[in-house]
Protein backbone atom coordinates (compact mmCIF):
# COMPACT_ATOMS: atom_id res chain seq x y z
CA UNK A 1 0.00 0.00 0.00
CA UNK A 2 2.82 2.29 0.96
CA UNK A 3 4.62 2.27 -2.66
CA UNK A 4 7.60 5.16 -2.39
CA UNK A 5 7.73 6.90 -5.84
CA UNK A 6 11.05 8.54 -6.42
CA UNK A 7 12.04 9.04 -3.08
CA UNK A 8 13.07 13.00 -3.03
CA UNK A 9 16.37 13.36 -0.77
CA UNK A 10 16.31 16.66 0.64
CA UNK A 11 19.62 16.29 2.32
CA UNK A 12 21.94 19.45 2.54
CA UNK A 13 24.69 19.50 4.45
CA UNK A 14 27.07 22.42 4.86
CA UNK A 15 29.59 21.86 2.15
CA UNK A 16 32.95 23.01 3.62
CA UNK A 17 34.10 24.13 -0.14
CA UNK A 18 31.47 26.61 -0.52
CA UNK A 19 31.46 28.58 2.85
CA UNK A 20 29.73 31.47 2.57
CA UNK A 21 27.50 32.89 -0.41
CA UNK A 22 27.20 36.17 0.97
CA UNK A 23 26.86 37.84 -2.50
CA UNK A 24 24.36 35.74 -3.36
CA UNK A 25 22.25 36.68 -0.15
CA UNK A 26 18.93 39.19 -0.39
CA UNK A 27 19.07 41.81 1.99
CA UNK A 28 16.13 39.73 3.73
CA UNK A 29 18.14 37.28 4.10
CA UNK A 30 21.32 38.81 5.42
CA UNK A 31 18.52 40.27 8.21
CA UNK A 32 17.75 37.09 9.00
CA UNK A 33 21.23 35.79 9.43
CA UNK A 34 22.04 38.76 11.57
CA UNK A 35 18.75 38.01 13.50
CA UNK A 36 19.82 34.40 14.26
CA UNK A 37 23.55 35.52 15.22
CA UNK A 38 21.95 38.00 17.51
CA UNK A 39 19.87 35.40 19.10
CA UNK A 40 20.93 34.10 22.67
CA UNK A 41 22.96 31.07 22.62
CA UNK A 42 23.47 28.39 25.19
CA UNK A 43 25.81 25.44 25.75
CA UNK A 44 24.25 22.95 23.37
CA UNK A 45 25.43 19.94 25.93
CA UNK A 46 23.89 21.07 28.84
CA UNK A 47 20.32 21.43 27.20
CA UNK A 48 20.28 18.17 25.33
CA UNK A 49 21.23 16.50 28.80
CA UNK A 50 18.50 18.14 30.02
CA UNK A 51 15.98 16.81 27.41
CA UNK A 52 17.35 13.27 27.94
CA UNK A 53 16.64 13.85 31.84
CA UNK A 54 13.00 13.99 30.40
CA UNK A 55 13.02 10.22 29.95
CA UNK A 56 14.74 9.00 33.40
CA UNK A 57 12.11 11.91 35.51
CA UNK A 58 8.42 9.94 33.43
CA UNK A 59 9.77 6.77 34.46
CA UNK A 60 10.22 8.06 37.92
CA UNK A 61 7.21 10.17 38.19
CA UNK A 62 5.34 6.90 37.21
CA UNK A 63 6.90 4.61 39.78
CA UNK A 64 5.58 7.49 42.60
CA UNK A 65 2.30 7.59 41.05
CA UNK A 66 2.27 3.54 41.26
CA UNK A 67 3.17 3.71 44.88
CA UNK A 68 0.78 6.19 46.07
CA UNK A 69 -2.21 3.94 44.12
CA UNK A 70 -2.59 1.45 46.66
CA UNK A 71 -2.09 3.54 49.64
CA UNK A 72 -5.14 4.54 52.33
CA UNK A 73 -5.44 8.48 52.78
CA UNK A 74 -3.59 8.25 56.40
CA UNK A 75 -0.81 6.69 54.81
CA UNK A 76 -0.72 9.84 51.81
CA UNK A 77 -0.36 12.18 54.67
CA UNK A 78 2.25 10.74 56.26
CA UNK A 79 4.21 10.78 52.58
CA UNK A 80 3.85 14.95 52.62
CA UNK A 81 6.75 14.95 55.35
CA UNK A 82 9.61 16.31 54.07
CA UNK A 83 11.97 13.15 54.23
CA UNK A 84 14.91 11.90 52.05
CA UNK A 85 14.35 9.02 49.75
CA UNK A 86 17.02 7.67 47.98
CA UNK A 87 17.60 8.56 44.69
CA UNK A 88 17.44 6.12 41.97
CA UNK A 89 20.28 6.79 38.77
CA UNK A 90 19.03 7.69 35.79
CA UNK A 91 20.54 4.72 33.83
CA UNK A 92 18.80 2.57 36.45
CA UNK A 93 15.68 3.69 35.40
CA UNK A 94 15.86 3.81 31.93
CA UNK A 95 17.01 -0.21 32.51
CA UNK A 96 13.87 -0.64 34.41
CA UNK A 97 12.06 -0.56 31.30
CA UNK A 98 12.34 -3.67 29.62
CA UNK A 99 12.06 -5.26 33.32
CA UNK A 100 7.90 -3.71 32.81
CA UNK A 101 5.78 -6.41 32.44
CA UNK A 102 2.35 -4.31 32.68
CA UNK A 103 1.63 -2.70 29.46
CA UNK A 104 -0.55 -0.39 30.68
CA UNK A 105 2.13 0.82 32.57
CA UNK A 106 4.82 0.93 30.04
CA UNK A 107 2.36 2.67 27.99
CA UNK A 108 1.97 5.63 30.51
CA UNK A 109 4.98 6.50 30.54
CA UNK A 110 5.67 6.43 27.36
CA UNK A 111 2.59 8.63 26.20
CA UNK A 112 4.07 10.88 29.50
CA UNK A 113 7.28 11.64 27.51
CA UNK A 114 4.98 11.72 24.06
CA UNK A 115 3.07 14.67 26.17
CA UNK A 116 6.22 16.44 27.09
CA UNK A 117 7.13 16.49 23.33
CA UNK A 118 4.05 17.71 22.13
CA UNK A 119 3.79 20.75 23.81
CA UNK A 120 6.98 21.28 23.28
CA UNK A 121 6.85 20.59 19.60
CA UNK A 122 3.56 23.40 19.54
CA UNK A 123 5.87 26.05 21.48
CA UNK A 124 9.00 25.30 18.35
CA UNK A 125 6.41 25.95 15.87
CA UNK A 126 5.56 29.61 17.38
CA UNK A 127 9.19 30.69 18.01
CA UNK A 128 10.37 29.57 14.20
CA UNK A 129 7.30 31.05 12.66
CA UNK A 130 8.30 33.95 14.49
CA UNK A 131 11.87 33.71 13.58
CA UNK A 132 10.25 33.91 10.45
CA UNK A 133 13.38 32.51 8.14
CA UNK A 134 12.28 34.41 4.77
CA UNK A 135 12.73 30.86 2.68
CA UNK A 136 9.73 29.69 4.27
CA UNK A 137 5.93 31.15 3.56
CA UNK A 138 3.71 29.63 6.38
CA UNK A 139 0.50 30.43 4.52
CA UNK A 140 0.69 28.90 1.39
CA UNK A 141 2.92 25.71 2.45
CA UNK A 142 1.92 22.26 1.38
CA UNK A 143 2.13 19.41 3.49
CA UNK A 144 5.11 18.10 1.92
CA UNK A 145 6.73 21.82 2.64
CA UNK A 146 5.70 21.78 6.03
CA UNK A 147 7.74 18.49 6.29
CA UNK A 148 10.44 20.02 4.68
CA UNK A 149 10.39 22.46 7.39
CA UNK A 150 10.45 19.82 10.11
CA UNK A 151 13.47 18.23 8.56
CA UNK A 152 15.33 21.18 8.09
CA UNK A 153 14.26 24.06 10.81
CA UNK A 154 13.09 22.07 13.73
CA UNK A 155 15.72 19.30 13.68
CA UNK A 156 18.28 22.02 13.03
CA UNK A 157 16.70 24.01 16.24
CA UNK A 158 16.33 21.02 18.52
CA UNK A 159 18.98 18.47 17.57
CA UNK A 160 21.35 20.46 16.02
CA UNK A 161 21.74 18.65 12.56
CA UNK A 162 19.02 17.93 9.85
CA UNK A 163 17.45 14.89 8.87
CA UNK A 164 19.16 12.65 6.91
CA UNK A 165 16.73 11.38 4.30
CA UNK A 166 12.97 12.12 3.98
CA UNK A 167 11.05 9.55 1.79
CA UNK A 168 7.44 10.14 0.97
CA UNK A 169 4.23 8.85 -1.05
CA UNK A 170 2.90 11.79 -1.55
CA UNK A 171 -0.03 10.52 -0.28
CA UNK A 172 0.50 11.98 3.20
CA UNK A 173 3.21 9.03 4.42
CA UNK A 174 6.61 9.95 4.97
CA UNK A 175 9.43 8.41 6.11
CA UNK A 176 12.28 10.61 7.92
CA UNK A 177 15.53 9.03 8.83
CA UNK A 178 17.94 10.38 11.07
CA UNK A 179 21.49 8.00 10.61
CA UNK A 180 22.94 9.83 14.02
CA UNK A 181 19.69 10.59 16.20
CA UNK A 182 21.80 13.34 18.25
CA UNK A 183 20.64 12.48 21.88
CA UNK A 184 21.24 8.74 21.10
CA UNK A 185 24.50 8.65 19.49
CA UNK A 186 26.77 8.09 22.59
CA UNK A 187 24.83 5.56 23.89
CA UNK A 188 25.75 1.45 24.72
CA UNK A 189 24.64 -0.78 27.21
CA UNK A 190 27.41 -1.06 29.87
CA UNK A 191 27.07 -5.28 30.92
CA UNK A 192 29.72 -5.59 33.68
CA UNK A 193 27.84 -9.16 34.94
CA UNK A 194 29.28 -10.72 30.79
CA UNK A 195 27.16 -12.87 31.20
CA UNK A 196 24.69 -11.79 27.67
CA UNK A 197 25.96 -12.87 23.94
CA UNK A 198 25.75 -9.96 22.01
CA UNK A 199 23.02 -10.48 20.48
CA UNK A 200 20.76 -10.80 23.87
CA UNK A 201 22.89 -7.10 24.69
CA UNK A 202 21.76 -5.68 21.66
CA UNK A 203 18.31 -6.52 22.34
CA UNK A 204 18.14 -5.22 25.72
CA UNK A 205 20.23 -1.90 24.09
CA UNK A 206 17.31 -1.30 21.89
CA UNK A 207 14.61 -1.90 24.11
CA UNK A 208 16.17 0.53 26.54
CA UNK A 209 16.83 3.43 24.14
CA UNK A 210 13.00 3.01 23.10
CA UNK A 211 11.84 5.59 25.06
CA UNK A 212 13.91 8.23 24.39
CA UNK A 213 12.69 8.00 20.39
CA UNK A 214 9.05 9.46 22.04
CA UNK A 215 10.53 12.42 22.31
CA UNK A 216 10.71 13.30 18.55
CA UNK A 217 7.88 11.83 17.83
CA UNK A 218 6.02 14.36 20.07
CA UNK A 219 8.13 16.87 18.78
CA UNK A 220 6.30 16.14 15.13
CA UNK A 221 3.01 15.73 16.28
CA UNK A 222 2.90 18.99 17.88
CA UNK A 223 4.76 21.37 15.27
CA UNK A 224 2.28 19.59 12.89
CA UNK A 225 -0.86 20.37 15.19
CA UNK A 226 0.38 23.88 15.55
CA UNK A 227 0.49 24.29 11.50
CA UNK A 228 -3.22 23.03 10.88
CA UNK A 229 -2.89 19.22 11.14
CA UNK A 230 -5.08 18.21 14.09
CA UNK A 231 -3.28 15.13 16.37
CA UNK A 232 -6.16 13.33 16.23
CA UNK A 233 -5.38 12.59 12.32
CA UNK A 234 -1.92 12.14 12.58
CA UNK A 235 0.01 8.92 13.13
CA UNK A 236 3.48 8.86 14.05
CA UNK A 237 5.66 5.99 14.75
CA UNK A 238 9.62 5.43 15.33
CA UNK A 239 11.85 2.81 14.56
CA UNK A 240 15.29 1.27 14.29
CA UNK A 241 16.67 0.72 10.69
CA UNK A 242 20.32 -0.50 10.14
CA UNK A 243 23.01 2.21 9.07
CA UNK A 244 24.24 2.75 5.36
CA UNK A 245 27.85 2.27 6.36
CA UNK A 246 28.56 -0.76 8.62
CA UNK A 247 31.75 0.47 10.48
CA UNK A 248 29.87 3.58 11.87
CA UNK A 249 27.75 1.16 14.00
CA UNK A 250 31.17 0.14 15.40
CA UNK A 251 32.04 3.30 17.16
CA UNK A 252 28.87 4.69 18.10
CA UNK A 253 24.85 3.62 18.32
CA UNK A 254 24.85 0.57 16.11
CA UNK A 255 21.27 1.70 14.29
CA UNK A 256 19.64 4.63 13.05
CA UNK A 257 16.30 6.09 13.45
CA UNK A 258 13.34 6.11 11.46
CA UNK A 259 10.44 8.31 11.58
CA UNK A 260 7.13 6.94 10.16
CA UNK A 261 4.32 10.12 9.76
CA UNK A 262 1.20 9.65 8.45
CA UNK A 263 -1.43 12.48 7.81
CA UNK A 264 -4.70 10.81 7.09
CA UNK A 265 -6.66 14.62 6.43
CA UNK A 266 -3.83 16.12 4.13
CA UNK A 267 -5.68 19.14 3.80
CA UNK A 268 -4.98 21.46 6.03
CA UNK A 269 -7.20 23.27 8.63
CA UNK A 270 -7.24 26.98 7.83
CA UNK A 271 -7.57 29.50 10.80
CA UNK A 272 -10.93 31.17 10.17
CA UNK B 1 57.39 4.83 20.83
CA UNK B 2 55.06 1.95 22.14
CA UNK B 3 52.47 1.69 24.25
CA UNK B 4 52.18 -1.55 26.68
CA UNK B 5 48.80 -0.82 28.81
CA UNK B 6 46.16 1.68 29.79
CA UNK B 7 44.42 1.66 33.09
CA UNK B 8 41.69 3.14 34.50
CA UNK B 9 41.05 3.64 38.47
CA UNK B 10 38.32 5.33 40.20
CA UNK B 11 37.59 7.87 43.46
CA UNK B 12 36.63 4.43 45.23
CA UNK B 13 40.38 3.16 44.52
CA UNK B 14 38.82 0.25 42.38
CA UNK B 15 40.30 -0.20 39.16
CA UNK B 16 37.20 0.05 35.99
CA UNK B 17 38.70 -0.68 32.86
CA UNK B 18 42.30 -1.88 32.46
CA UNK B 19 43.54 -2.93 28.41
CA UNK B 20 47.10 -4.65 27.88
CA UNK B 21 48.59 -5.35 24.84
CA UNK B 22 50.94 -8.03 24.11
CA UNK B 23 51.71 -8.53 20.50
CA UNK B 24 53.21 -4.57 19.84
CA UNK B 25 53.02 -5.69 16.05
CA UNK B 26 49.60 -6.19 16.44
CA UNK B 27 47.05 -3.28 17.83
CA UNK B 28 43.88 -6.29 17.87
CA UNK B 29 45.73 -8.10 20.11
CA UNK B 30 45.89 -8.14 23.98
CA UNK B 31 43.63 -8.54 27.23
CA UNK B 32 40.29 -6.33 28.40
CA UNK B 33 39.79 -6.35 31.55
CA UNK B 34 41.00 -9.45 32.61
CA UNK B 35 41.37 -11.04 35.90
CA UNK B 36 44.42 -11.45 35.53
CA UNK B 37 45.58 -8.05 36.01
CA UNK B 38 43.58 -7.51 39.31
CA UNK B 39 46.70 -7.87 41.36
CA UNK B 40 49.09 -5.75 38.92
CA UNK B 41 46.16 -3.20 39.16
CA UNK B 42 46.25 -2.88 43.03
CA UNK B 43 49.99 -2.66 42.86
CA UNK B 44 49.98 -0.15 40.33
CA UNK B 45 47.30 1.80 42.48
CA UNK B 46 49.27 1.70 45.29
CA UNK B 47 52.09 2.87 43.70
CA UNK B 48 51.04 5.82 42.59
CA UNK B 49 48.65 6.41 45.91
CA UNK B 50 52.10 6.43 47.53
CA UNK B 51 53.83 8.69 45.23
CA UNK B 52 51.06 10.79 45.36
CA UNK B 53 51.25 11.63 49.08
CA UNK B 54 54.90 12.18 49.28
CA UNK B 55 55.09 14.52 46.42
CA UNK B 56 52.36 16.43 48.50
CA UNK B 57 54.70 16.54 51.60
CA UNK B 58 57.57 17.81 49.98
CA UNK B 59 55.48 20.60 48.27
CA UNK B 60 56.28 23.85 49.15
CA UNK B 61 53.28 25.37 47.82
CA UNK B 62 49.87 24.04 50.11
CA UNK B 63 47.90 21.43 48.26
CA UNK B 64 46.32 22.97 44.96
CA UNK B 65 43.63 20.77 43.41
CA UNK B 66 42.56 23.11 40.87
CA UNK B 67 45.74 23.61 39.32
CA UNK B 68 47.47 19.87 40.45
CA UNK B 69 50.65 21.97 40.48
CA UNK B 70 52.59 19.37 42.48
CA UNK B 71 50.88 16.69 41.27
CA UNK B 72 52.65 13.25 39.89
CA UNK B 73 53.10 12.96 36.08
CA UNK B 74 55.24 10.09 35.69
CA UNK B 75 57.00 7.21 37.10
CA UNK B 76 60.29 5.73 35.27
CA UNK B 77 61.60 2.88 35.57
CA UNK B 78 64.18 0.94 34.06
CA UNK B 79 61.69 -0.74 31.85
CA UNK B 80 59.33 1.53 31.16
CA UNK B 81 57.55 4.79 32.05
CA UNK B 82 53.70 5.06 33.78
CA UNK B 83 52.44 8.40 32.88
CA UNK B 84 49.00 9.79 34.68
CA UNK B 85 46.52 11.89 34.22
CA UNK B 86 44.06 12.73 37.10
CA UNK B 87 41.08 14.94 37.07
CA UNK B 88 39.32 16.56 40.12
CA UNK B 89 36.05 14.12 39.97
CA UNK B 90 38.93 11.50 40.80
CA UNK B 91 39.69 9.20 38.30
CA UNK B 92 43.27 8.12 37.26
CA UNK B 93 44.50 7.52 33.70
CA UNK B 94 47.38 5.75 33.84
CA UNK B 95 49.82 4.97 30.28
CA UNK B 96 52.38 2.48 30.28
CA UNK B 97 54.93 3.75 28.05
CA UNK B 98 58.67 3.30 26.95
CA UNK B 99 60.79 5.97 27.03
CA UNK B 100 60.89 6.82 23.06
CA UNK B 101 58.38 9.98 24.66
CA UNK B 102 58.52 12.40 27.55
CA UNK B 103 54.94 13.52 27.58
CA UNK B 104 51.71 12.00 26.83
CA UNK B 105 49.83 14.65 28.69
CA UNK B 106 47.87 15.67 25.42
CA UNK B 107 47.30 11.77 24.59
CA UNK B 108 45.61 11.17 28.08
CA UNK B 109 43.66 14.53 28.33
CA UNK B 110 42.00 14.10 24.59
CA UNK B 111 41.12 10.38 25.99
CA UNK B 112 39.29 11.77 29.03
CA UNK B 113 37.66 14.59 27.52
CA UNK B 114 36.71 12.81 24.20
CA UNK B 115 36.33 9.35 24.57
CA UNK B 116 35.24 8.69 28.75
CA UNK B 117 33.10 12.05 29.33
CA UNK B 118 31.56 10.90 25.24
CA UNK B 119 30.84 7.42 25.90
CA UNK B 120 30.68 7.38 29.60
CA UNK B 121 29.59 10.13 31.03
CA UNK B 122 26.82 11.01 28.56
CA UNK B 123 25.59 7.99 28.43
CA UNK B 124 22.39 7.63 29.93
CA UNK B 125 21.70 3.54 29.76
CA UNK B 126 25.04 3.24 31.67
CA UNK B 127 26.31 4.53 34.73
CA UNK B 128 28.58 6.75 35.23
CA UNK B 129 29.76 6.17 38.89
CA UNK B 130 30.66 2.30 39.03
CA UNK B 131 30.22 1.52 42.80
CA UNK B 132 26.28 0.33 43.90
CA UNK B 133 26.62 0.04 47.04
CA UNK B 134 28.58 0.34 50.20
CA UNK B 135 30.51 -2.82 49.84
CA UNK B 136 31.97 -2.04 46.81
CA UNK B 137 33.47 1.15 48.03
CA UNK B 138 37.44 1.08 49.51
CA UNK B 139 39.10 -1.14 46.40
CA UNK B 140 36.56 -4.38 46.69
CA UNK B 141 34.72 -2.99 43.42
CA UNK B 142 33.74 -5.40 40.63
CA UNK B 143 32.30 -3.65 38.04
CA UNK B 144 34.44 -2.25 35.25
CA UNK B 145 33.81 -0.52 32.05
CA UNK B 146 32.78 -3.02 29.03
CA UNK B 147 31.02 -0.29 27.14
CA UNK B 148 31.76 -1.29 23.21
CA UNK B 149 31.52 2.24 21.86
CA UNK B 150 34.50 3.21 24.44
CA UNK B 151 36.34 0.24 24.28
CA UNK B 152 36.02 0.39 20.19
CA UNK B 153 37.03 4.21 20.01
CA UNK B 154 39.89 3.65 22.55
CA UNK B 155 41.19 1.26 20.17
CA UNK B 156 40.76 3.39 17.60
CA UNK B 157 42.40 5.74 18.89
CA UNK B 158 45.21 4.31 20.42
CA UNK B 159 46.41 1.73 17.80
CA UNK B 160 48.69 4.70 15.69
CA UNK B 161 50.76 4.62 19.16
CA UNK B 162 51.43 0.84 19.86
CA UNK B 163 53.95 -0.48 16.99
Amino acid sequence: MQQQQQPSNITRRHDPSHPHHHHQLTEEQQQFQLFQESLPKINRLVYQMLLNEIIPTSISVQNRLDESDDNSDAEQLKKLSISEKPVVPSHKLVSQMHEIKNEGRYNNILERIRTIGFKLGCKIADLLVFANNPNLNFRDMDLLAIMKFVCRDVWKLVFGKQIDNLKTNHRGTFYLIDYSYQPIKNFALNDDTNKLSAEELEKKELKSVEPFLELPVGIIKGVLEALGYNAKETICLATYIDLPNEDASHYGFSKGISFHVQVTNTTRQQQP
Amino acid sequence: MTIYSFWIFDKHCNCIFDKEWTIPSQPRSGTTNSKQNENVAKLLYGLIFSLRSITDKISSDPVDFLSQKNRIRSITTGKCRVHLFETATGFWFALMTDFKQDDYYDILNHIYKNIFVRFISLNYISPSDFVENEDEKGGQGIRKINNKNFINNLELFLSPLIS
